[in-house]
Formats: C-alpha cells, sequence, structure tokens
C-alpha cells in the first residue's frame, strides 16, 4: 500500500523487482495419486530397545576432550543416584533425541510434498519434512526439531535438516548428555527393512562439541491394533494435581519435584534435614 | 494442599485386564521416559500396604498416590510412586486409567527414592481385594525380529 502509493507520487523512481512471494501449490489429483507408489509406512511406529551408547563404545558420541570430560562427570553422578536429567523442563527433545532416545511411538503422514511425523511426546511430537523440493532457507530461525527437507530414494526418505537451537541436547541416556551448542546438521536414512519394521540411520554433525559425526540406528516396529493409536501426551500435565480451588473449580496444582525430576509428596515438598 | 479424591465420574468398567497386566516386574530403567530414575535405590527395594489416593494418568509418567501408615523408618502419609512411563504406553501393557481406583487397598513393590521422602518408583501393586496384580512390562512389539 505504501509502495504503490509512493510511486504514484514518483518518490521511487522504480519499484525494485521483487522474487515471487513462494507458495504452495495446490496439490493435483495426480499429485495425490502419486502417494499411492511411496512405501507403506501407515500405522503406528514403537521405538525399539534404547541403545545407552556407553561412553567408549563405538557407538558413543565421538566427544571432544572438554564435552568428554562432562559427560564423564554427569556419567558419575547418574551412576552416584544423583541424576542431572536433561528432560526435566519438558521443552521438545529435538533431533537426534527423538530418534535416538525417545520412548514413544510416532506415526507418518504422507501428503503432496510432505512428510509429517507425529508422536506421543512433546505435548504431541510434530516434524514436518518438506519433499517439494524446496532448499532450506538461507537463515532459518531456530528450533528443536530444526528444518527438514527430504527426497525418496529407492524406497528410502532422505531426510536433510539445519536450523537447531544450540540447547538441544546431544543424548547418550536420559540423565548423560550435552547441547550442540550451534551448527547441527543431521542427516537421516528412514527405510523399511520388513513388513513391520523401519529402519532410521542417523549421523549427526555437531562441529562444536563431536570431532567428527556420529552415526546410530534405530529401529520401530508397526503396530496396527487400534490400542496403539496415538493418544494426546502433554509432557507438562505430569507437574500438575487434579485439584478444585475454594470455588469448586477444577484447577491444577503443581507438583513439588527433586531436583531430578521426581514427583514427591507436598508436606515433604522441602527436602528433609538428614 | 488437597488432593482431588474424589472418585472418576464414570462407569467402573471391569475391563479384561489380561495376561499382560501379570507381567513379572520387569527392569525399569530402560522404560524410564522423560527422565532418569537414578534418585531412586533399587538396593533398598520395599513393600508395604497402602491405599490408593489416585492414579494420575498424566504424561511423560504416571503417578500413583497412595496413602501409607509407618512403614520402618517412614511416617505416615502420602507417597509419590511414579510409574516409568506415559498413559500411552502404559495402555499398551494393560493399563488403563480406572484399574486402580481411589479407596483400593493394595500391596506395593517400589524402590525409594534416596533422600528419604515419601517417593518412590513403582514397580508393582496387588490389589487386596482381588490378589491381581499390576505389574510393569515391555512394551509389547517393541523389540525388532532378530
Amino acid at each position: 500500500m505504501m509502495i504503490a502509493a509512493s510511486a504514484a507520487t514518483g518518490a521511487l523512481a522504480q519499484a525494485p523487482t521483487e522474487p515471487a512471494e513462494p507458495v504452495n501449490a495446490a496439490p493435483s489429483a495426480q499429485d495425490w495419486a502419486a502417494l499411492g507408489a511411496l512405501p507403506d509406512w501407515s500405522g503406528v511406529w514403537s521405538p525399539g530397545p534404547l541403545d545407552r551408547f556407553p561412553a567408549g563404545s563405538t557407538s558413543a558420541p565421538p566427544w571432544k576432550a572438554e564435552q568428554a570430560a562432562q559427560i564423564a562427570a554427569l556419567k558419575q553422578r547418574e551412576d552416584a543416584g544423583d541424576p542431572q536429567n536433561i528432560y526435566v523442563n519438558c521443552l521438545p527433545e529435538g533431533l537426534p533425541s527423538s530418534v535416538t532416545q525417545t520412548l514413544n511411538a510416532v506415526e507418518f503422514l504422507f501428503t503432496p510434498g510432505r512428510v509429517t511425523i507425529l508422536g506421543e511426546f512433546d505435548g504431541n511430537r510434530l516434524r514436518r519434512i518438506w519433499t517439494d523440493g524446496r532448499p532450506h532457507p538461507a537463515d532459518p530461525d531456530p528450533n528443536f526439531s530444526g528444518h527438514s527437507i527430504g527426497h525418496w530414494d529407492k524406497g528410502a526418505l532422505v531426510v536433510d535438516t539445519i536450523g537447531f537451537l544450540p540447547q538441544v541436547f546431544i543424548p547418550m541416556g536420559q540423565g548423560v548428555g550435552l547441547p550442540n551448542n550451534g551448527d547441527m546438521h543431521v542427516e537421516e536414512r528412514i527405510v523399511l527393512t520388513g513388513p513391520d519394521t523401519l529402519q532410521v540411520d542417523i549421523v549427526v554433525h555437531a562441529p562444536k562439541v563431536l570431532t567428527g559425526p556420529w552415526k546410530a540406528s534405530r529401529t520401530f516396529t508397526r503396530h496396527r491394533e487400534r490400542k496403539y493409536d496415538l493418544v494426546e501426551s502433554s509432557c507438562r500435565q505430569g507437574d500438575f494435581f487434579d485439584d478444585v480451588d475454594a470455588h469448586g473449580n477444577a484447577v491444577y496444582t503443581p507438583i513439588p519435584k527433586d531436583a531430578g525430576g521426581a514427583p514427591v509428596p507436598p508436606d515433604q515438598a522441602q527436602m528433609p534435614s538428614r | 494442599m488437597t488432593l482431588n479424591a474424589e472418585p472418576p465420574k464414570m462407569t467402573h468398567h471391569r475391563r479384561q485386564i489380561a495376561a499382560a497386566l501379570l507381567m513379572l516386574a520387569a527392569p525399569l530403567g530402560p522404560l524410564a521416559a522423560h527422565h532418569s530414575f537414578a534418585m531412586f535405590d533399587p538396593t533398598k527395594p520395599m513393600t508395604f500396604e497402602a491405599t490408593v489416593k489416585s492414579l494420575q494418568w498424566t504424561a511423560p509418567h504416571a503417578i500413583l498416590w497412595v496413602q501409607a501408615g509407618p512403614v520402618g523408618k517412614y511416617q505416615a502419609g502420602l507417597w509419590s510412586l511414579e510409574l516409568p512411563t506415559s498413559p500411552g504406553n502404559l495402555s499398551k501393557m494393560g493399563w488403563s486409567r480406572t484399574v486402580l481406583k481411589p479407596g483400593d487397598k493394595v500391596v506395593v513393590d517400589i524402590n525409594p527414592i534416596r533422600d528419604g521422602r515419601r517417593a518412590g518408583q513403582f514397580k508393582k501393586a496387588r490389589i487386596v481385594a482381588t490378589g491381581k496384580v499390576l505389574g510393569i512390562g515391555a512394551i509389547p512389539g517393541t523389540q525388532p525380529p532378530k
């Protein structure tokens, strides 16, 4: 409006030619039909047994020396019964945790130009993987799951993700892990390995904290029984009692927790002197 | 602060609690979503009788709140017994939000929190009136085929 008005008065000699605003084109019938040629990833997928990525093993992230010392200290506290939990604030886990660490099921939705991953964590996990050929933005707003673009390669979905918050953890367990500290880049290859098994191979590049790429894999198992249907799963809900206020309204009252995130009785909210 | 001890306003439908609920209490560590359970001491397991205050059916971990009389060095009071996972996963093991009801007498097996408060890691519960045992198992199907 302002530009149009200015141009009309000649204040702007020549309006610069702006690139066309990118739009998501309406899918055609052919676009919808093409989804039928993709592998069948329907159903609910539960993650396989948790790998612990024990320190020093070939499966552990190759931490730089400074990070390795911090990891050793965290592991020591965990072993001593004083875990320094990395997920206590209920913020989204993000990548790579949603592949390597999660214990909660996911489902995959295919629509033209995109794969959507929904899951039972983070107050309902959501990832969008753009398969419409777009590039990453030059300067994406950082977030927990990053900006993901993907393409299909012989039945495998190949995903490239950047744009992570520096606080997003690279985990070795629930209580042992460190933030990526910036510039993390994650590659994934997701493929059916059997009628009801799906493997995610993940490569984490985190140059601020790792000496080289960390490669890990996780197998997910498909379920079609309705008892596996995903349910709402708000991570913050467990921080509160169902309670009733003086007016009889249904309200939430905070549950006191110990330093590691375990609930404790309200009358013992303060640590007893020992 | 009081817990809402109102029983759920729903018809108590006795689901068939299949053999899934009779599973032995498996090692719980691998199921612990959201936070480490290392604050609980597996070397000092406890068993005691208590009365269910509520089964808090919430993510990321369900919590069984029980009222107990004096137990060893612990004074009588309310205990928080944290289950290792969320309603989404527990329902796949045969649990439901009505499987334990306020007022139910139970015998619970727990690993107590190390700091001495009345808190613990839930391992299993036996409902005194029925003898039914509620345990925690692996999520069916999560073991990939070899």
